[in-house]
C-alpha cells in the first residue's frame, strides 16, 4: 500500500504555513525578493524530505528548513552578517508592500528597523517568539539551540530594543527600578 | 520571590512558559512590588508594540502560486526560476496595488467598523447573545432574526470552538456575528451576503487587530482577532470552505 503522494503531504503539511515561512525569511534576509528565493528553495528541500516527516509540529518543521534555506543564502551572499555584528547602516530600506500600506504607521516602521538591525541570532529568537508565538521548546527546535540559549538570547534581544531610541523613556523607568 | 531572579523569571511568566504555581506566585509578587510591576508593563508594553506595529509578511500571491504545483515548478532549476519568479511577483505587485487602491476606501470603512463593532462586544462583555458551541443551536438563531440565513461552522477540531453569537451590523445592514476561540484569543466573525467573485482570504490590520476578509459563494466574512495572521488566515479559509 502507497500513502498520499509528496505533493499531496506537502500541501496539507507545509502550505498552511507558508506565510510564517515567508515572514520568517523576510525577517531574516530583510529583502522581499530573497525572501522569494528562500522559501522556494525552503519548499523544494520540504518537498524532498516529507517523506521523514512524522506527526510534530509542521509549523515549526517547516520554519526549521527556511531557517537553515536562509542561513546557506546567507552565507553565500552576506557571509559576513554571520559573524555576528549586523551593522544598523545595512538595513535595506524596504518598498512598502500593498498590505504594509495599510498596515504601518510611523512608531511601527522606527520600531520594525530597530528589529531589522539586531544580529540574526537575536532578530530571530525574537521574530519566532512575538510574531510566531512558537513556545521555547519550538524555538529551540527551529534554531537548533538549546532551551536554555532560547532564553539568554530573547532576553538580550528584548533589552537591545528596549534601549532603542524608539523606547527610551520606558527603558528610563526601568532602569529606575530593581529593589 | 525574589527580585534577583525575577527579570529572569518575569520573561518566562511573560512569555508563559511557567507553571500554575509559579506562575500565581510571580502574580502576587508583581502586586506587591512596584518595580518588577513597571518592568513587567514594560514587557507587555514592547510586546504590544511590536505585534501591533511591525509588518507580518504575509507569503506574496507569485510566490504562493509557484510553490502550489510543487512537481511543475519548485524542482526545476532554481536559477531559471529566480529571474522569472522576480518579473512575475512584479507584475502581481503592479496588479495587486491597482486593486488595493480601487478598493480600499470601501474595504478599509467596513474593516474599520468591523474592528470597532468586535472592540465595543468586546468591551461592554456582550459579544454573544446566544451562548452555545452546538452550531445547530446558533444557526436557527440568526437565521430566525436575520433575512439570509448564514453558514456556521463547526471547527473544533481545528482548535476553534464556537463560543456563540449575536446579531450586529455592518455598514447599515443587519449582519451574524459569531464569536469563536482559540486558546485565549477571541475571533470575531461577520457573515453578511455579498455579491461578487470569490476572494482568497486578504489579510489586513487595524488597530493592532488581524482583519481578513474573505467571500466565496454569495458570502462575505470579516474574520476580526488578536490572534496571529497566518492562524487567522487559516481559520478564515477553513470558514469559507465549502461544506
Amino acid at each position: 500500500m502507497s500513502g498520499p503522494s509528496p505533493s499531496s503531504r506537502f500541501a496539507e503539511i507545509v502550505l498552511p504555513h507558508l506565510d510564517a515561512g515567508y515572514n520568517f525569511a523576510r525577517w531574516l534576509t530583510r529583502s522581499r525578493p530573497d525572501a522569494e528565493d528562500v522559501v522556494q528553495e525552503a519548499c523544494a528541500r520540504a518537498l524532498r524530505y516529507i517523506a521523514g516527516f512524522h506527526g510534530e509540529s509542521g509549523r515549526a518543521w517547516f520554519l526549521a528548513i527556511v531557517r537553515n534555506a536562509a542561513y546557506d543564502w546567507l552565507e553565500r551572499n552576506r557571509s559576513g552578517e554571520l559573524s555576528d555584528e549586523a551593522s544598523i547602516e545595512d538595513v535595506a530600506d524596504e518598498s512598502a508592500t500593498p498590505e504594509a500600506i495599510v498596515i504601518r504607521r510611523a512608531e511601527g516602521r522606527m520600531l520594525a528597523q530597530a528589529i531589522a538591525a539586531l544580529p540574526v541570532g537575536y532578530r530571530e529568537v525574537l521574530i519566532l517568539r512575538e510574531l510566531e508565538e512558537l513556545s521555547y521548546k519550538e524555538i529551540a527546535r527551529v534554531a537548533d539551540i538549546p532551551v536554555g540559549t532560547v532564553m539568554s538570547r530573547l532576553a538580550r534581544a528584548r533589552a537591545l530594543l528596549m534601549r532603542s531610541p524608539y523606547l527610551h523613556p520606558i527603558d528610563e523607568r526601568v532602569a529606575g527600578g530593581g529593589t | 520571590m525574589n527580585c534577583q531572579e525575577s527579570p529572569e523569571l518575569l520573561a518566562l511568566y511573560c512569555d508563559g512558559e511557567l507553571g500554575a504555581l509559579r506562575a500565581a506566585s510571580v502574580e502576587r509578587h508583581l502586586h506587591a512590588c512596584t518595580a518588577c510591576a513597571t518592568r513587567h508593563d514594560a514587557f507587555l508594553g514592547l510586546r504590544a508594540d511590536i505585534r501591533e506595529n511591525v509588518v507580518y509578511h504575509t507569503a506574496p500571491p507569485g510566490l504562493r502560486r509557484r510553490v502550489s504545483s510543487p512537481e511543475d515548478h519548485v524542482l526545476r532549476r532554481s536559477a531559471i526560476l529566480a529571474g522569472a519568479a522576480m518579473g512575475c511577483a512584479a507584475t502581481v505587485l503592479a496588479l495587486v496595488l491597482a486593486s488595493v487602491t480601487i478598493d480600499y476606501r470601501e474595504t478599509s470603512s467596513v474593516r474599520h467598523q468591523a474592528v470597532a463593532r468586535h472592540v465595543d462586544a468586546t468591551l461592554a462583555d456582550r459579544l454573544v447573545a446566544v451562548a452555545s458551541e452546538d452550531r445547530h443551536t446558533v444557526k436557527p438563531w440568526l437565521t430566525a432574526r436575520l433575512d439570509f440565513a448564514p453558514p456556521v461552522k463547526d471547527l473544533a477540531g481545528e482548535g476553534f470552538a464556537l463560543v456563540g453569537a449575536r446579531v450586529d451590523a455592518l455598514d447599515g445592514r443587519d449582519v451574524a456575528a459569531l464569536v469563536y476561540r482559540y486558546r485565549d484569543h477571541r475571533i470575531g466573525v461577520f457573515v453578511r451576503p455579498r455579491d461578487g467573485r470569490d476572494t482568497e482570504p486578504e489579510l489586513l490590520a487595524e488597530r493592532g487587530f488581524n482583519v481578513v476578509q474573505v467571500r466565496r459563494g454569495r458570502m462575505e466574512w470579516w474574520v476580526v482577532s488578536d490572534l496571529n495572521a497566518p492562524q487567522l488566515r487559516d481559520f478564515a479559509a477553513a470558514l469559507a470552505r465549502d461544506g
